[in-house]
């Protein structure tokens, strides 16, 4: 009963070739197989937000999607977007604004977020709000979240204007 | 004046400087480790050869084993261990402080356990657990709080088992004072009405998760829990192994707001399995299984009655609230007069006549949340409040304000009593009826906090939107005030800290609290930086971890702050006392002469005769670090300890399809002094989401007739999102002298949350002229009663 697979996985830029089980999820595959436990996993079933990751370019519950789906593209988890030396706009501005409290939904917000930033990288508050309206957060931070979410943008607009 | 400051032995002197961080809006210290997705739960905890372990559960509210089998399940291969009663007989797991049967026959709630697997993986233990055969007879369950007040108790079946039922179960605990037949009879208004509130789940994002290991003679136990002390205590009882061999770490944890106020049964079963197997093993609450097993907030029905004179003098208040308490409660999960103690204190009152009962059910296990009992006692009595003003025809801020006291009860000449059973109506001992005692609070600036909020949405816009009536949507304005009692001190919430400071300038405080997310390691690590006088960088802080650190207590009850507070100022200040002492001869001066700030230790009277704090450490003995100690002393009798706040909001109702929304809320807190200011805000911005939640979404859901909970996800287990939370808050921070806490700091926790929901309802009032009386005020609920209302 036992079905094999071999997959490659761009995760953070790195190529992973392995062979695991089909009905492993993207989110195990991350976890449990890569040691990436950063990614959170709240619910299990698609309705919490927390295991959020990036997948070819859009935001997915890594929990609702099987490592073998992953295979042949490119996955960004939180450890993917920035050290603690070279932190991502929106990971200086969750900081900044408080945007955590427990932290255990944070990764999934910071991603849900990013993917929204990479195609849209003047974002109104609406459209904040519309990026994560799929990620709860019981600490409440919800708002501190679009503040910071708001600056980052700013942020990275003068700082891309300065650059120019 | 005497320095009150709450520690044993001699209070410290109090700083006579400008503080240089304590009162700065810094940023938590945990953060950078947090958004990077570095900070370790114990959920990611891999060890070596470590097990996996899933619980089989009752499916039934009330049922008996009859038979188990578990040969196929233990011939499956990868299985390494079983537990079940059969070879667990005469073991208890502790519910708080309670012992209980660790897998009885007979089963109180869905979800109950039967039996836990360790297995190589995960898949495996589930598939174990599908082999395992049990055949329940299925026994008739209490699912009815109203009819079971007036039914004599099922009797017990077997080993079936109800911790806290005699001292609890249909008891009725009663504040009493003054004459309330005299005091109705003074009233010239007089009102009564009926309100429900619902059961509410923690939804913490990270579910309840362990990891334990058992090297032959001591354990090590990752677990989700708020307090690292207790669970150390309970485990010991429950393995009869001195606590020394057991060490307990939470560094960090994924949300608890009291669901994870005590270890559960998954934390003794993986420590058994570990003691059973020789390997570590790993168990972890699946969403559902989190729903059903841990203690939600209790749903409660409370009858109010209100007199008062015409001028607006409270002169009676009766008042009855029944609690279901389902499958078990403990003196530390259950707080017998809790909701009517709240009645008894917000407003001054002559005569009262409160009574609180609790029932015994089979609908799961209930237990402390967010402002435990304080959100219903809070919800019914706000909304009376505003009922009342309205029959008096006065503003609800001004009737507010005309009951306002700065004096609570004392309670040790108080008569609060206990009868034996609500049913028979009550034999208990007398009561004294004589005028009891009033004492005051420490500090009180709730009618400041009221003023602040009533300015902040515009209160007069109240009287505007009361009569215009027109539009398809309207808004409306409402307030609720609360008060929440604040720190005991006492076991089990006794407080240690404890300050090291070694020849290398390393500064270490050492406490064991856990940072359940409110920021604990950094308002603590504050207080030290403050008191030490260096930068808060230079501080190394050991926390949620029972290993170097001495008893403190769990992160609950919004105490640990004033009781952690004052036992880390004292070691703070006790470690630095005693550099002083090794620097000052040094300087060429006396120790008290000296002072230190921003890491500089200098002549108070002439800065510039300074050293830097460093150097100063490196006249402390190398083979003795310098230490401080600090513990905190019980509250006294004297005077009433509490925090206060309110809450105003406005909100839009949609007449035509039941839906709220909340346009803004302005909450006012008085807590003492905000340590970190940043960090209390995110904590009222956590209050507004549990009290949008429980005002308008969400609810247990169980089928009346098996008793089944029906929404255990977060699909239908409605919370709410960003989308639900209003756009614009106004945090207010009251700040205030309290000098019996550090720095004047109380909690500033769970409390957030508890005026909002009857500040919402009032609003809905206001908005739509009709009162909700029974939480959660749903669109159904508002469209059914608009049409009734329009006849």
């Amino acid at each position: 009963m036992s079905s094999k697979r071999s997959v490659s996985i761009t995760v953070n830029g790195q190529q992973v070739a392995a062979e695991i089980e089909c009905r492993m999820t993207l989110a195990e595959f991350i976890r449990e197989r890569l040691g990436l436990t950063g990614t959170k996993v709240g619910c299990n079933r698609g309705e919490c937000g927390s295991c959020t990751v990036i997948l070819g370019g859009r935001s997915v519950y890594s929990c609702s999607v099987l490592a073998v789906e992953a295979d042949g593209k490119e996955v960004v988890t939180i450890e993917g977007i920035g050290k603690e030396q070279s932190l991502h706009p929106l990971q200086e501005a969750f900081v900044e604004h408080d945007a955590l409290q427990c932290g255990y939904c944070t990764p999934g917000m910071i991603m849900s977020l990013k993917s929204l930033l990479d195609v849209n990288g003047r974002p109104t508050r609406e459209e904040v709000k519309g990026a994560i309206e799929g990620n709860l957060c019981r600490c409440g931070s919800y708002n501190n979240i679009v503040e910071a979410t708001l600056a980052a943008s700013r942020e990275s607009i003068r700082k891309g204007s300065h650059e120019e | 004046m005497k320095n009150p400051l709450l520690v044993q032995a001699d209070p410290p002197p109090r700083l006579e400087r400008e503080f240089t961080i304590v009162g700065k809006p810094l940023n938590r210290r945990d953060a950078l480790e947090k958004v990077t997705g570095r900070a370790e739960y114990s959920g990611d905890i891999r060890l070596p050869n470590m097990l996996y372990g899933k619980i089989l559960r009752c499916p039934h509210p009330r049922a008996r084993i009859v038979r188990l089998n578990t040969a196929d399940a233990e011939n499956l291969p990868g299985v390494r261990a079983i537990l079940t009663k059969e070879n667990t007989k005469g073991w208890f797991t502790y519910w708080y402080k309670i012992p209980q049967i660790a897998f009885p026959e007979c089963l109180t709630y869905e979800g109950h356990e039967v039996a836990a697997v360790a297995a190589e993986d995960i898949s495996i233990a589930q598939q174990a657990l599908d082999l395992i055969q049990v055949e329940y007879e299925i026994l008739r369950p209490t699912l009815n709080v109203e009819a079971a007040l007036s039914e004599p108790r099922p009797p017990l079946v077997g080993d079936e088992e109800y911790p806290g039922s005699d001292i609890f179960d249909r008891k009725e605990f009663i504040i009493r004072r003054g004459d309330v037949t005299k005091g109705f009879h003074e009233a010239e208004v007089v009102l009564e009405d009926d309100y429900s509130t619902q059961t509410q789940y923690h939804g913490t994002i990270q579910t309840r998760v362990c990891v334990a290991s058992w090297d032959g003679k001591k354990l090590t136990l990752w677990d989700a829990i708020q307090g690292v002390w207790i669970a150390k205590e309970t485990l010991a009882e429950s393995f009869g192994i001195p606590p020394e061999n057991i060490r307990v770490i939470v560094k960090n944890l994924g949300g608890g707001f009291g669901s994870k106020a005590n270890s559960y049964r998954l934390s003794y079963y993986a420590a058994k399995l570990s003691m059973l197997t020789g390997r570590p093993v790993r168990m972890e609450h699946s969403r559902r299984e989190e729903f059903l097993v841990h203690a939600h907030r209790w749903d409660c029905r409370i009858y109010l009655r209100m007199g008062a004179r015409k001028d607006g003098t409270l002169t009676a208040i009766s008042q009855k609230a029944v609690v279901n308490m389902g499958a078990a409660a403990w003196k530390e999960n259950y707080f017998p007069q809790m909701i009517i103690w709240h009645t008894s204190n917000l407003y001054e009152c002559p005569n009262v006549d409160l009574r609180q009962v609790g029932v015994f059910t089979n609908l799961q296990l209930t237990g402390p949340q967010r402002g435990p009992l304080n959100m219903p006692a809070i919800f019914a009595l706000e909304s009376h409040m505003d009922r009342m003003a309205e029959a008096l025809g006065m503003d609800p801020l001004e009737f507010r304000l005309k009951n306002y006291t700065l004096y609570g009860a004392d309670e040790t000449s108080e008569a609060i009593y206990v009868t034996k059973s609500g049913a028979t109506g009550g034999d208990g001992q007398s009561a004294p009826h004589e005028e009891s005692k009033r004492i005051p609070y420490s500090s009180k600036k709730l009618d400041e906090c009221m003023r602040r909020v009533a300015s902040s949405i515009d209160w007069a816009k109240r009287k505007q939107y009361q009569v215009s009536k027109g539009e398809r949507k309207r808004k409306g304005v409402g307030m609720a005030s609360f008060i929440v009692f604040q720190g005991v001190g006492l076991p089990p919430y006794e407080a240690n800290a404890d300050v090291s400071i070694g020849h290398d300038g390393v500064i270490r405080l050492h406490i064991g609290v856990v940072d359940i997310g409110a920021g604990q390691q950094t308002i603590f690590s504050m207080i030290a930086a403050e008191e030490l006088g260096v930068n808060l960088d230079d501080l190394v802080t050991h926390y949620g971890d029972t290993e170097n650190t001495r008893y403190a207590p769990s992160c609950f009850a919004s105490r640990c702050t004033s009781e952690m507070g004052p036992a880390v100022l004292k070691a703070a200040s006790e470690a630095r006392q005693r550099l002083f002492e090794l620097a000052a001869p040094n300087l060429g001066v006396r120790p008290e002469e000296l002072e230190s700030k921003y890491g500089i230790v200098y002549v108070r009277r002439n800065p510039s005769l300074c050293m830097d704090f460093r150097a100063a450490c490196r006249y402390i003995d190398p083979s003795s670090p310098i230490k401080g100690s600090g513990s905190r002393a019980p509250n006294p009798d004297y005077p009433n300890f509490a925090t206060f706040g309110a809450h105003a909001v406005e909100v839009e109702v949609d007449m035509e399809t039941g839906r709220v929304d909340i346009l803004k809320v302005a909450a006012a807190h008085d807590f003492g002094k905000a340590i970190n200011p940043k960090l209390c805000i995110s904590q009222i911005h956590g209050g507004i989401e549990f009290g949008v939640g429980y005002a308008l979404s969400e609810e247990g859901l169980f089928d009346s007739r098996t008793g089944k909970f029906l929404n255990p996800n977060f699909h239908l287990y409605q919370m709410p999102t960003c989308l639900d939370m209003p756009p614009q808050v106004d945090p207010i921070l009251v700040e205030g002298e309290d000098p019996y806490f550090a720095y004047s700091a109380k909690g500033a926790g769970e409390n957030t949350c508890t005026p909002l929901p009857a500040a919402i309802r009032n609003a809905i009032y206001n908005a739509t002229g009709v009162w909700f009386n029974h939480l959660p005020i749903t669109a159904d609920k508002i469209l059914t009663a608009l049409k009734e209302k329009r006849g």
